[in-house]
């Protein structure tokens, strides 16, 4: 399983130029547009995204608020709030079929039991009225149409599985009555109930403390060999992705800026963006110079955004053709590519 | 003899009745803070770090314990000396969009502090117009509202206001926890900045041990309202002593992959600080915990010069 992760996803993570879907991948995202309308006016939350996950492959997609990464995951999940945004373009295929123009009853049976999805803040997704138990029971009966005993034992089986401590009696709890990790384990039991292919998970660490977060990575982990299921990761902690990912994309201003293997984003960063998050950074090793090596300016406003490369602005290598055209995401090495018109300057550095 | 320190801190507590229940947040603290330096106080959520801050700038009332201010008593003062000594302390919080009113301009927001101060119209105009461009914003924002700012430029005019009546101390509660990865480093690096340019002394409080490890001159960990170890930050992040900072620093995620994590020296999460465990309040997340330490409570030690920690068996931990 290793090895088949090691020599084949690296060829899933290639620049995809031709809008044609990888039919050995479990998800397969092409020229995916989110358009989003408010009383501001109108704006592409994301453009033209696309990238595959492979069977067993965790992703991980780095990037800042504004950058399109959680507004991706709602895309995949059809969790967009309808009011407000829409898909306006591309394909999503999940498994071989296109997920876009699927109708909701159908999307059902894929959303919580396909493609499973832990957030953030786990004590705004479980409800707070109802026990952990029935929580977990209802989702079971509902996909899995178990009988009542049977959902019941599941549920204390999967609370073992994310070894939450005494699993029996947490089952008549109320999730203010767990802490903030024990409700996080409680959300993956949920998520996982109907053993997906694909888990999304939004920042799933970030509102704990790092001695929990700790706890809660090495328990997906185990749980993604276990089960064998794809991961996508979105965070915006370069370590939690250093920690977790075999392949990384770097989303800015709604577009997917860089994309590699996790070793060799780490190694050989090529984008301007991806190298400003790393070198800002401060090391926990080693000393750092006494200024940091900051990017300046801010991630640009969505109503207001540059022409040419969104990053431009804060880019110190920006040129005349950085300011007319965006760069296309080209294949720069083996399973590497980047959205840079200075790429080639920059490898040489 | 040693200076006088800015700040010293003695068997400081402070405690609160919620619903029945007594919860020990800040549970009889002592340290000093010199002046010019950053203490940074680490630790995870509950462990009260943000409640010591208040303390420090009499922003909370502490139960017990002294508060000595550039070698004067201020735990007990009254109101009128207190004026005097809250020009010299500020504060600088981690969120600074929810602690404006947005109504006020810019402007207003920096020249508050003034005008309390009793500061004529035209001297707050001038200030503001030189503390502007101190923390890179431009001097045309005064007239402009907080909403039309980003986080960056919110947390800047959060310290613009807090620099505005020279204060000599700042507590920083997680300044830069809340922006944005690739702002972040603006902001500390302004922070640092500034304390080079006006000799600013720091209690930096954040559970961010990368930050703490750039900006800090000395670290404190605290621990369900205790303070657990405080060194220098080169012995700390060298040589952590307690099993409690060993497992926060090997939690932080590296920056290199394929690196096989470190056995976490903790288990669990925090206790709760109105269910304080006996003897040592770690001991129920310790993977070294012996019956000693369900006993005893450890005092805190001085294990090398400048370095203390509250562990019964520091000595003997497995590297």
């Amino acid at each position: 399983m290793a090895d088949d992760i090691a020599t084949s996803h690296p060829s899933r993570v290639v620049a995809l130029a031709e809008a044609a879907t990888d039919a050995r991948a479990l998800l397969s995202v092409r020229d995916l547009t989110v358009e989003f309308q408010t009383g501001q006016g109108r704006f592409e939350a994301v453009h033209r995204v696309g990238f595959d996950v492979a069977k067993g492959q965790v992703l991980g997609v780095v990037g800042e608020s504004g950058s399109g990464k959680s507004v991706t995951a709602l895309a995949l999940m059809r969790l967009l709030p309808d009011h407000a945004a829409r898909i306006s373009g591309g394909r999503i295929v999940f498994d071989g079929s296109d997920i876009v123009p699927m109708r909701e009853a159908e999307m059902c049976r894929i959303r919580g039991r396909r493609i499973g999805m832990i957030f953030q803040d786990p004590t705004t997704s479980l409800n707070p009225i109802f026990t952990i138990g029935h929580q977990l029971r209802e989702g079971l009966r509902v996909h899995l149409g178990l009988g009542r005993a049977a959902a019941n034992r599941r549920a204390e089986e999967l609370l073992n599985l994310v070894r939450l401590p005494s699993a029996r009696a947490a089952l008549d709890k109320y999730p203010h009555e767990l802490s903030g990790g024990m409700r996080q384990r409680v959300m993956i039991a949920m998520a996982l109930a109907c053993e997906p292919q694909l888990l999304i998970a939004d920042e799933p660490t970030t509102a704990l403390d790092v001695t929990t977060q700790a706890q809660i990575l090495e328990l997906l982990r185990d749980l993604q060999q276990q089960m064998g299921m794809a991961i996508m990761l979105i965070t915006h902690d370069l370590g939690v992705v250093a920690e977790f990912a075999d392949a990384v994309q770097v989303m800015y201003a709604g577009r997917i800026v860089e994309r590699a293997p996790v070793s060799r984003l780490f190694a050989n960063p090529a984008h301007p963006y991806t190298q400003g998050l790393l070198y800002s950074m401060p090391a926990l090793e080693e000393e750092d110079p006494p200024v940091l090596p900051a990017i300046p300016g801010m991630v640009a406003s969505p109503f207001a955004m540059p022409m040419g490369c969104p990053f431009h602005p804060r880019c110190a290598l920006a040129s005349d053709v950085c300011r007319a055209a965006v760069p296309p995401l080209n294949p720069i090495a083996h399973a590497h590519s980047a959205a840079c018109w200075h790429v080639d300057a920059m490898m040489a550095a | 003899m040693e200076p006088t320190p800015l700040l010293r801190i003695r068997d400081l507590t402070r405690h609160f009745a919620v619903g029945g229940r007594v919860v020990k947040a800040v549970d009889g603290i002592s340290f000093d803070v010199q002046r010019g330096e950053t203490l940074a106080l680490v630790g995870e959520s509950g462990c009260g770090k943000t409640t010591t801050g208040r303390l420090l700038v009499r922003l909370a009332e502490p139960d017990g314990g002294s508060i000595a201010f550039d070698g004067t008593e201020i735990t007990a003062a009254k109101a009128d000396t207190l004026r005097a000594y809250r020009r010299r302390m500020q504060l600088i919080f981690q969120d600074p969009g929810s602690s404006f009113n947005p109504r006020m301009t810019v402007g207003a927001l920096v020249s508050e502090p003034m005008h309390l101060a009793g500061l004529k119209r035209a001297e707050q105009t001038a200030r503001v117009a030189e503390l502007l461009p101190l923390v890179g914003l431009s001097a045309d924002y005064a007239a402009r509202y907080p909403h039309e700012f980003s986080g960056g430029q919110r947390q800047r005019i959060g310290i613009a206001r807090a620099l505005a009546l020279r204060p000599e101390f700042i507590v920083c509660d997680e300044p830069v926890s809340a922006l944005d990865v690739s702002v972040q480093a603006q902001v500390v690096n302004l922070l640092t900045g500034l304390q080079q340019q006006f000799g600013l002394t720091y209690l930096f409080i954040s559970h961010d041990l990368r930050v703490v490890r750039h900006v800090a001159t000395r670290v404190a960990v605290m621990y369900l309202g205790r303070i657990v170890e405080l060194a220098s930050k080169q012995d700390l992040y060298r040589r952590p002593r307690h099993p409690y900072t060993r497992a926060l620093l090997s939690a932080v995620p590296s920056h290199r992959p394929g690196m096989t994590r470190k056995r976490l020296d903790a288990i669990g999460e925090i206790a709760s600080a109105d269910a304080v465990p006996s003897g040592c309040r770690f001991h129920t997340r310790c993977v070294h915990a012996q019956h000693r330490c369900r006993e005893e409570d450890p005092a805190l030690r001085e294990l090398a010069p400048g370095h203390v920690a509250a562990c019964h068996f520091a000595e003997s931990l497995p590297s």
